[in-house]
Order: C-alpha cells, then structure tokens, then sequence
C-alpha cells in the first residue's frame, strides 16, 4: 500500500502544518479553498481536489491528460452527484500540505487508510483494496520465491506496506531491504540489478509490467490496505457523504469494475517505441516545461536583479541601519536551502495570511529571494573592487555621491560583476528545478510525468538534461554575446 | 609669480589648527596654513608627514577631525556647507590619474560641466577639446585613457580638473607613478598652469621644480609645518635640523 512517496518528510511537515494551523485557525477557516464549504447539498459546486502527480495506474498523465482510477472515478462520481471538481496535481505530500492549509477541499491520491491519518482527515468509505507484491526483472530466472532472496538485497517504497512487509519478512529469508522514493526508480533499480526484487502495491506493480517496465512477478498478492478519500476533520462533510454515496452508486451499476479494469484487467498493452519516438511523444509536455522553467527563471531573475541593486548598496552604505537589513536579509536567503523557503511559500503562508497563494507565485518568491541575496553579494563585490580612486576622482569634480556611482562607478562595478550574474542566473535556472517539490509544472517535473506513467526513466532523463543542457547553452552564448556587446 | 604673495591679494585658502586622525594614529597635528590668489605652494617632507593628507582636507575627500579649513570663504567643515559646490571650484589632480576607464578622453573631461548642467554636450565637448590643446592632447580626444602613456594619462586628468574652470588646483604627487622620461612633459604643463597665475598646492617629491615654480615652500615633518619660505630660503638655507637632514637626503 502506498503511504506516500516521502512519508517522513510529509509526517513531520503535515505535523508542523498542523501545529501551525491550531494557532492559526481563525485565519484559516476564514479562507477556504472554495466557495461551497459548509454548503448543505453539493449540488452545482465546485471543489478543488489535490492529487499526486505521479501514481500511476490512480493517477499520471496520458498525453497531457490528468487520468487514472482515482481521476475516472472522481470524476464518475462528480458527474453523478452534480457537483464540478477542480483537480490540481500537487505530488502526494504537497497535496496533504494543501488539504492542511485549505488549499483544497479533499485529496484523492492512493492514499492508505490510517489509524494516524485518521486523527487529522477524514476518510470515505474504501473504494480499493490494495496489496503488496513482489516483482523481478523480467529475465530473471532464479528468483522464483521468497526463498531465493537469501543473502540479497530487495527495494521497496519509502514508508509504504510493501516496505513494511518486506521487512516483517526479511529475516525469516534472509535478505536485506533498501528504501526508494519513487516507484520508477525502484524499477529501475532492479532492472539495473542493485537490486533483485522489489515490494511494491499490486495495482501499481501490474500496470507498470503491462507498460512494459520490464519486471515480472512470481509470488501471490498479499492482501493489505486499503484507499480512500480525505476530508479535513470535520470539515466538507456535504462532499464527503456525496464521495460515498456516488461511489455506492458505481459499484451498483457496474461502473466501478469498469475503471478497474480499464487500468488493471487489461491495460493497453504499451509497446515499448524506440528512444527517437519517445523523445517525439514527449515533446509537446517537456516543452512546456521548459517554457515554466525559462519564464519562472526570468521573472525571478528580473526581482532578484532589484532586490540584489538595493540591498548590495545597503550593504556598501554608510548607515548602519540599512547595513544590517542587508546583512540580515542575505544571511537569511544564502543561509537557508531554496527548497524550504518553497514550501514555507507555499504551504506556510496561506496559513499565516489566509491569502491564496498561487505556485508561480510562491514559485516566484522563492527563486528571487534567493537568488536576491546572492546578487546582492555580487552587486557589493562589484562595487567594492572599483578602485576607490574613481569615486574620489568623480567626487573631487563636485559631483554628488549618487552621480559618481551612476556615472563612473556602477558601470565599472556592472562590467566586473556581468561574468557571476550570468552564473547567477544559471544556477537559478538550474535551481528552478526544485520548484517541482511543490508541483510546479517545469521541465523536470515533466520529465517524471512522463517517466512515471511510461517508466521509462534513464531515457527520459536523458532526454531532460539536453533539453537543459542545450537551453543553458544557449543562454550562456546569449548573454556572453550581450557581455561583450554593451560592456566593450 | 613675485606678486602673489603681495600682502593685499585675496586669501583663498585658510587652515587653522587642522588636526586629523585615523584611529589612533595622528597624522596632523595641528597645521596653520594660509594660501593667497595666485600663489603657488608646494609642500615637501617625508613620505608619512602627512602632505598628502593635508592636500586631501583641503577639499575635504578626508573628513576633518578638528580644526577649519575655509575655501574661497567657504568653511569645508561646516555641514551646512555644500562640499560639492566648494569641490566645483578646486580642481585635484591624483598620483594614479583616476581617469574613468569606460569613457573617452574627451568625455573624461565632459562629465563635470555636462552633469552639473553648467554647459550642453556640444559647449563640453568644445571646451574639453581646448582644453586638450592647452596640454596638447587634442588629437587624443576620442581615445580611451588605457591606449595612453602615463604622462598623457596625467595630462588629461589636469585638463580634466580644469574642466569646471577651478580657481584653485591641487596636485597629489602629480609626477611619482610616472616614468622618469614623463615627469617633464606632465611638469611642462604644470608650470604653464602656475605661469597663468593659477592658485595652486602642490605636495611633491621634485625638488628642482619645487624650487623653480613655487612662491612659497612648506616642509612637513610628523604632521606638523616644520619650516616654510620663499624657496631660494628654505632650499638655500633652510633653519630648522630636521629640513636640513631632509634636503641633504634628497638633493
């Protein structure tokens, strides 16, 4: 069973989140996430859904397309109970983080019913039963039982009942066990032989083999937990009667079996295109990727550049005062990781503010004020490597402090400091990439669309870094080519 | 320039008890100087007696620890003063040039009267081409400083200084960065300067031109004036132990 992709990380900030919120809950229950919280009937509302971005068969996109169980079955149960749903795929721990913060109204995400997670959210009826499995590489003749694990070593998900089986059986045979993130990688990494088995939920296991993963399995299901759909506690009760009421009503009609099987009895059966056809298919969704890495990096390092003027001059200023801002304000950004002032962004300060904070903006925020402090250093370094003769110089002609700099030293300091901004803006570029822990759809984050409904990981990895690699080229030839044009 | 220090010409400069500290270390202790219109004084002494600081009060790129100094009637150490007003009217000429490296010669000399809006870009640049003839540069005007000798570089930034049309220059050991075979042309200029009845404070380690175009001589010595006079005086028979210890070392 699938508890999450990175469930220590998730229990301790869904902890903190919660924490936070009992303080904050004034502010918090004045800002839900739709309009129909509290509403009676569900009738003509909409509700905002957070979901993982890469479960497949529950949830992963298909030529751009959000779809899976999960998704078939939502939406079968909107459409029966007349109510929209808006589905924003966040990653399993930043949808829980949005369900915390009001972002959404519910999380359909795989998700095992827990005894702990029953404390904070509450859950529909079951509408999967899941269990673990073993799988190994397709052309793996020796591994026919849990027997011949002896001496071994076997992956299995960070966190989930497949890890915790494994474990509860791994001295009884004998092997060792290895945590993994991702169930694409875990693939990969039995393919790859660093392992030779993996314990993985059933549903996922089988649609990654008839997606062609090249694993097989050799032992019987265990039976486990089982899936459900969340509701803050106590809260979205309407939604949540309607979930169960809709989803009784599809295991009658025989629509439910349908979905399952759609995914799971018979899954199109995927022939593996070559490398040339797969970077095609891709295409489209990296490209868009790039765009939000090439524009979330512009925008970002467009503020940084202001952010980075005022607060490097600060730092050069002879007040003391604006000295410290400046000082604190780098120590702060340089100090901390980028990924951190992501999620603080995003999920901790629409619970401090009850404002609703989008993913380009915290996206935004957190790229400039990062980079901001490092430029800020730059901008302060630039300056100060101008001789301090030049200042005296345009000082002793009667020219006015803000005149010397504008016209005799900044352009010196600009020209000195154009070589670490054009590595700045490429480390942002780069660092861009992080934004995908909160669901912001850049070209990584594309790149793991791709490979966790297709599992084709090295390939699409690949074909990620060119991209990248070819972008950041060519921004370097860019602005090397503005370096030398306007600072000859 | 025999005239100028006649007794009924303007003061220009006056200090007065000017002391001057960084940190712990007192580099002037106490220094009295007055500075008539179209005098020329050159201030000798060792190196760390504290000339160079004293050059630098007067226009004050070094902030004053005590003491006055008033130019063209003007207290420097009056914060109600405008130092950059005061600054149009002295000109200051540095041991390395400071010229602005991304600018061209012609618009090394611009940038004051262009930015300060006392003239247009055309009236500048006219100007700062005559003032490239007077030190004979003026094929030079749209070179960059870093394609220049030393003593062209030197030659610009005196018409630079001049470009405000000043009523007094300093010279900052004009002559030591440069190559022997430069002092003369970058002294040539200098003299023509003090030859137009300019008004002029010169801290130098030439002594011979010292002598030659100077109406009074200072000798500085740990922060304080030691001795001062015409130069044929001091240089021929200077009265004080430590001047006479000093001259036989560099003459």
């Amino acid at each position: 069973m699938k508890n999450n992709h990175t469930p220590t990380r998730t229990g301790r900030l869904t902890r903190w989140i919660a924490g936070a919120a009992i303080g904050l809950m004034a502010l918090v229950v004045g800002a839900p996430a739709s309009m129909a919280q509290g509403a009676e009937s569900v009738e003509g509302q909409t509700y905002v859904i957070g979901t993982d971005t890469t479960f497949a068969p529950f949830e992963f996109r298909q030529n751009g397309e959000l779809t899976g169980i999960d998704m078939d079955i939502l939406h079968a149960i909107a459409e029966d109970e007349g109510f929209k749903v808006e589905v924003r795929s966040l990653g399993f721990s930043a949808a829980l983080a949005a369900l915390s913060a009001n972002q959404v109204d519910g999380v359909i995400a795989g998700m095992s019913i827990t005894d702990e997670r029953k404390q904070i959210y509450d859950f529909s009826e079951p509408y999967f039963e899941s269990g673990v499995q073993m799988a190994v590489a397709k052309d793996d003749e020796d591994i026919k039982g849990y027997e011949d694990l002896k001496g071994k070593t076997v992956v299995a998900k960070t966190g989930s009942e497949g890890e915790t089986y494994a474990k509860s059986i791994a001295k009884q045979y004998d092997f060792t066990v290895k945590s993994l993130d991702q169930s694409a990688t875990m693939y990969e990494s039995v393919k790859a032989g660093s392992a030779v088995a993996v314990f993985d939920d059933y549903p996922v296991l089988a649609y990654g083999i008839a997606q062609g993963n090249g694993l097989k399995t050799v032992t019987d299901k265990v039976p486990g937990g089982s899936y459900g759909f969340a509701v803050n506690k106590g809260q979205n009760t309407a939604l949540l009667a309607a979930f169960n009421d809709g989803l009784a009503e599809l295991k009658a009609n025989g629509e439910y079996q349908q979905i399952l099987d759609k995914y799971l009895a018979d899954p199109t059966v995927n022939t593996p295109g070559n490398f040339f056809d797969l970077a095609v298919k891709s295409f489209p969704a990296l490209m868009t990727g790039l765009g939000n890495t090439l524009g979330v990096t512009a925008i970002s390092f467009a503020i940084a550049m202001a952010l980075g003027l005022l607060f490097g001059f600060f730092k050069i200023s002879g007040n003391i005062v604006l000295r410290g801002i400046a000082t604190t304000f780098v120590n702060i950004f340089r100090g901390t990781p980028l990924l951190l002032w992501a999620f603080m962004f995003y999920f901790g300060l629409p619970q401090l503010t009850g404002w609703d904070i989008s993913v380009w903006t915290a996206g935004i925020l957190t790229l400039s004020l990062n980079a901001g402090a490092y430029v800020a250093e730059i901008v302060r370094g630039g300056i100060q490597s101008v001789d301090p003769g030049q200042l005296e110089a345009a000082r002793s002609l009667g020219l006015g402090y803000g005149k010397s700099m504008q016209k005799v030293v900044i352009p010196q300091a600009f020209k000195m400091m154009t070589p670490s901004l054009i590595n700045q803006l490429i480390i942002s570029l780069k660092d861009s990439s992080l934004l995908l822990a909160i669901g912001f759809a850049e070209l990584l984050y594309q790149g793991q669309q791709i490979y966790a409904a297709n599992f084709r990981v090295t390939e699409t990895l690949l074909i990620v870094g060119v991209i990248y690699f070819i972008a950041i080229m060519a921004l370097t030839k860019l602005a090397n080519y503005a370096d030398k044009r306007f600072n000859k | 320039m025999s005239t100028a220090s006649e007794m009924n010409s303007q003061v220009k400069i006056q200090v007065t008890d000017l002391h001057k500290s960084f940190g712990s270390n007192n580099v002037l202790q106490g220094i009295d100087l007055e500075i008539r219109e179209g005098e020329v004084l050159c201030v000798i002494g060792p190196s760390g007696s504290g000339k160079s600081t004293l050059l630098r009060c007067l226009n004050k790129l070094e902030d004053i620890t005590s003491g006055t100094v008033v130019v063209d009637g003007f207290d420097v150490t009056d914060p109600k003063v405008d130092i950059n007003e005061v600054r149009r009217h002295v000109g200051m000429v540095f041991q390395h040039f400071n010229l602005f490296p991304h600018m061209s010669v012609a618009e090394n000399i611009m940038l004051a009267p262009v930015e300060l809006k006392k003239m247009n870009r055309t009236e500048a640049r006219a100007k700062a081409l005559e003032l490239l003839e007077r030190v004979g540069l003026k094929e030079k005007a749209d070179a960059r400083p870093a394609s220049l000798s030393g003593g062209q570089k030197q030659r610009v930034a005196i018409a630079r200084a001049l470009a405000m049309s000043p009523g007094i220059m300093l010279f900052d050991e004009a002559t030591s960065a440069l190559d022997p075979e430069m002092v003369g042309e970058v002294l040539q200029v200098i003299k023509e300067l003090a030859d137009s009845g300019m008004t002029m404070v010169l801290v130098t380690h030439e002594m011979g031109f010292a002598r030659e175009v100077a109406d009074r001589v200072v000798f500085m010595a740990d922060g304080v004036v030691c001795e001062q006079g015409k130069p044929e005086d001091l240089f021929g028979n200077p009265q004080q132990a430590r001047t006479q210890d000093f001259l036989s070392k560099v003459l």
